[in-house]
């Protein structure tokens, strides 16, 4: 009678597959990942690319050691960011600007002490950051050269102080031959963000969804006659896996769109650029990742289900899952301080804890190096709960469909356990 | 071997006795009456046969087999409290309760198209639940509890709040399905339908079956205490006969007189007939009401 299973299972996912507010929501999820999936690209698009240079304007023959420079700078850029436009005088400035023949222009001002004038920016909008910051950096060039002309240094000195300090970070690792690259780090990282957030979105969302069916089919006491006909336990499960496959293939269209985007040519290059790129996953991680989502998933379900089973009206559901509802948020919130601190005492004790683990032991294997066995103990552990809780939630359910009225204490659904013999 | 046995069943919820040596037989086409106060142990013991909770102690068997999930196909249930999906097709539901219970999704369709027509509501297919009224909605209920052709029905107040023309009709295909060799297990505080459906019954107060055995032998050990006498002018001095105990005057003309034994009846229609003729005479049986007023109420005292 396998079957029972099946039908359970298909019941769910169809009703859930075919309801409004999950087609809704889907539609309305993907489109914000693909908007999200082009935002680098789009932002570049409107800032930098948005058809030339920036046009600045000066007054011609003010500082014209500082303006020399400035254009000198900006000539040897591949693509220059600034173009420096020369307007007769200074009360021709301000009419330029408002007439859009330039985004704004500098202003000089003489500093003895610095040996370099004050420049200002003046333009429409104070917030020109990409501009300016771009002025910054030249004027600061253009500055180290004025000074730099009179100490009387070879080119290639001149060349050697310009050179950027070469630095890297490099994780030491024990277990692999060579430690992970800054860039595996970082999608290793990147990975482990993804999963906490998407398992801690999982347990919320689709638990309560569970819980909330199994209250609404014990409330509507349409359960009476579905726990005749089919047994508690198959009920309980068909509605776990029926809600998880509905939960798959909503992270599968979120997931395919997200990764679509992503590897369409305008951003695939933005995102090599960042350096992040798709195929540096280790497949392993990949492995942990998804065993550790089902294990959170399945560990949170059974709770929520035997949860949903106990309470009677939909209206007091919310109160009774507060307990678990704070155990996800404490895991995921320690999770989210770890991230920095992966090796402090409070991870490494938490990553054995059944309804942390999923969270921290995914989280340590990502950004630190836990040794084998604690790895091992951690799942270990984390299976016999399971096991355990799933038991456990079988039974309270199995008692917890059947008691109507007020919210049962512990006491009574041992009691009603002890009388159903179950 | 009849399809429905019940074996001394016990039950108890800690240390409350919720059923106390119930044993039954229900035969294939017969409705068995359970009929009880509220609380005396019928919705435990139907739980039992449906086999949500098993018995401490004591049988039940199924067509002489035990609870087993196979059995769970041949059962059918109503329960008291109705209740169904109420945002979700009367099609889909009914399809999927159906499917758990071992059919086939086609042969549930076929057979929902069949109930729907014969409650003249075969445009409810495509309706939601929560579109109905009330009593359609219970013939909705009724469709899922028989779509299955169950060899065993439960109905525990099958036709409370329904209309009479409603009634008329969900109790007429009761009998057809009785008819048609199901075992049914009826329980109601509705007495005038037990008189009309059941065979035999049983009557459970404070988790003790009371009486118990068919409804004529139930009648004949409660004496017949009741007489109808009317005639076209009045009868005078009958409350003087000795054994009457209580002379009640109808509106509509005729006097009821509750009587010591049913001989006194005929010392009723000499007195009479002595005064002129008399258009109807009766000694009237109790009535089911009256038992189970007598049987549950006497022993509360």
């Amino acid at each position: 009678m396998n079957n029972s299973l099946w039908t359970v299972m298909s019941f769910t996912m169809r009703n859930k597959l075919r309801s409004k507010g999950f087609i809704i929501m889907t539609v309305v999820l993907a489109l914000l990942l693909v908007v999200a999936g082009n935002l680098p690209y789009l932002i570049e698009k409107l800032s930098g690319g948005s058809g030339g240079a920036t046009k600045v304007g000066y007054a011609e023959g003010q500082q014209t050691q500082v303006v020399e420079g400035l254009k000198s700078h900006y000539a040897k850029l591949p693509e220059p960011g600034v173009e420096l436009v020369g307007i007769a005088s200074e009360e021709q400035l301000k009419s330029a600007l408002e007439n859009g023949d330039i985004k704004g222009y500098l202003t000089f001002q003489e500093d003895a002490a610095a040996g370099f004038p004050k420049v200002t920016y003046n333009s429409k909008s104070a917030f020109e950051g990409g501009t300016s910051s771009s002025l910054t950096g030249a004027l600061q060039q253009v500055k180290y050269d004025t000074v730099l002309d009179g100490a009387g240094l070879s080119d290639a000195q001149k060349a050697q102080l310009h050179a950027p300090v070469s630095f890297q970070t490099q994780k030491v690792s024990f277990t692999n031959e060579e430690g992970k690259t800054e860039e595996e780090q970082g999608i290793a990282i990147a990975l482990t963000y993804v999963m906490i957030i998407m398992l801690f979105m999982a347990v919320m969302i689709t638990g309560q969804l569970i819980a909330t069916e199994i209250t609404a089919e014990k409330s509507s006491r349409v359960m009476e006659i579905i726990v005749t006909s089919v047994s508690p336990l198959k009920q309980m499960w068909g509605k776990i896996l029926g809600t998880f496959l509905v939960a798959m293939i909503q992270i599968v269209i979120l997931v395919g769109a997200l990764v679509a985007n992503l590897s369409l040519p305008h951003n695939s290059d933005i995102l090599k650029n960042f350096g992040f790129d798709l195929s540096t996953i280790d497949p392993l991680l990949l492995i942990f990742a998804i065993f550790f989502y089902l294990a959170g998933f399945f560990l949170y379900a059974t709770l929520f289900a035997a949860i949903g089973s106990i309470v009677s009206r939909t209206e007091d559901l919310g109160q009774a899952v507060m307990p678990i509802t704070m155990l996800t948020l404490v895991g995921f919130y320690i999770a989210i301080f770890g991230l920095n601190q992966p090796d402090s005492t409070l991870m490494v004790v938490c990553q054995y804890i059944p309804f942390f683990s999923p969270f921290i032991m995914f989280l340590r294997i990502g950004v630190a190096e836990p040794a084998w066995w604690e790895i091992a103990f951690s799942i270990g552990i984390l299976i016999a709960s399971i096991l355990a809780i799933g038991w456990l939630s079988a039974k309270i359910y199995r008692v917890g469909v059947l008691m109507y009225g007020k919210r049962p204490s512990m006491k009574e659904i041992v009691k009603a356990m002890k009388a159903y013999k179950v | 071997m009849n399809p429905l046995k019940v074996d001394r069943i016990i039950k108890n919820y800690g240390d409350k006795r919720a059923v106390n040596g119930l044993s039954f037989e229900v035969a294939a086409g017969e409705i068995y009456g359970l009929l009880g106060a509220n609380g005396a142990g019928k919705t435990t013991t139907m739980r039992m046969i449906l086999g949500l909770i098993l018995p401490d102690e004591g049988d039940i068997r199924y067509l002489g087999n035990s609870y087993s999930e196979q059995q769970l196909s041949m059962l059918g249930y109503l329960p008291e409290e109705r209740g169904m999906y109420p945002n979700i097709k009367v099609s889909e539901q009914i399809m999927y309760l159906a499917q758990l219970r071992g059919m086939s999704r086609k042969d549930a369709d076929k057979n929902l198209k069949l109930w729907l027509e014969k409650f003249q509501v075969p445009e409810y297919y495509n309706k939601k639940v929560e579109e109905l009224s009330k009593g359609n909605q219970q013939k909705i209920q009724f469709i899922a509890a028989v779509i299955h052709k169950p060899k065993i029905l439960i109905l525990d107040e099958a036709f409370s709040g329904l209309d009479p023309v409603n009634v008329e009709l969900l109790k007429t295909t009761v009998k057809e399905l009785r008819d048609g060799g199901t075992s049914i297990v009826f329980s109601t505080h509705r007495m005038e339908h037990v008189e009309e459906l059941c065979r035999n019954i049983t009557i459970m107060h404070k988790s003790n079956p009371v009486l118990q055995g068919p409804i004529k032998d139930i009648k004949k050990k409660f004496p017949q205490e009741r007489v109808i006498v009317t005639a076209d002018g009045k009868i005078e001095g009958l409350d003087k006969i000795p054994g009457v105990r209580q002379v009640i005057l109808h509106e509509h003309g005729g006097y009821e007189l509750k009587v010591d034994s049913p001989a006194v009846g005929q010392s009723i229609l000499k007195h009479a007939l002595d005064q002129g003729p008399v258009n109807r005479f009766e000694v009237l049986e109790p009535t089911l009401n009256e038992i189970f007023i007598k049987t549950v109420g006497e022993s509360h005292e």
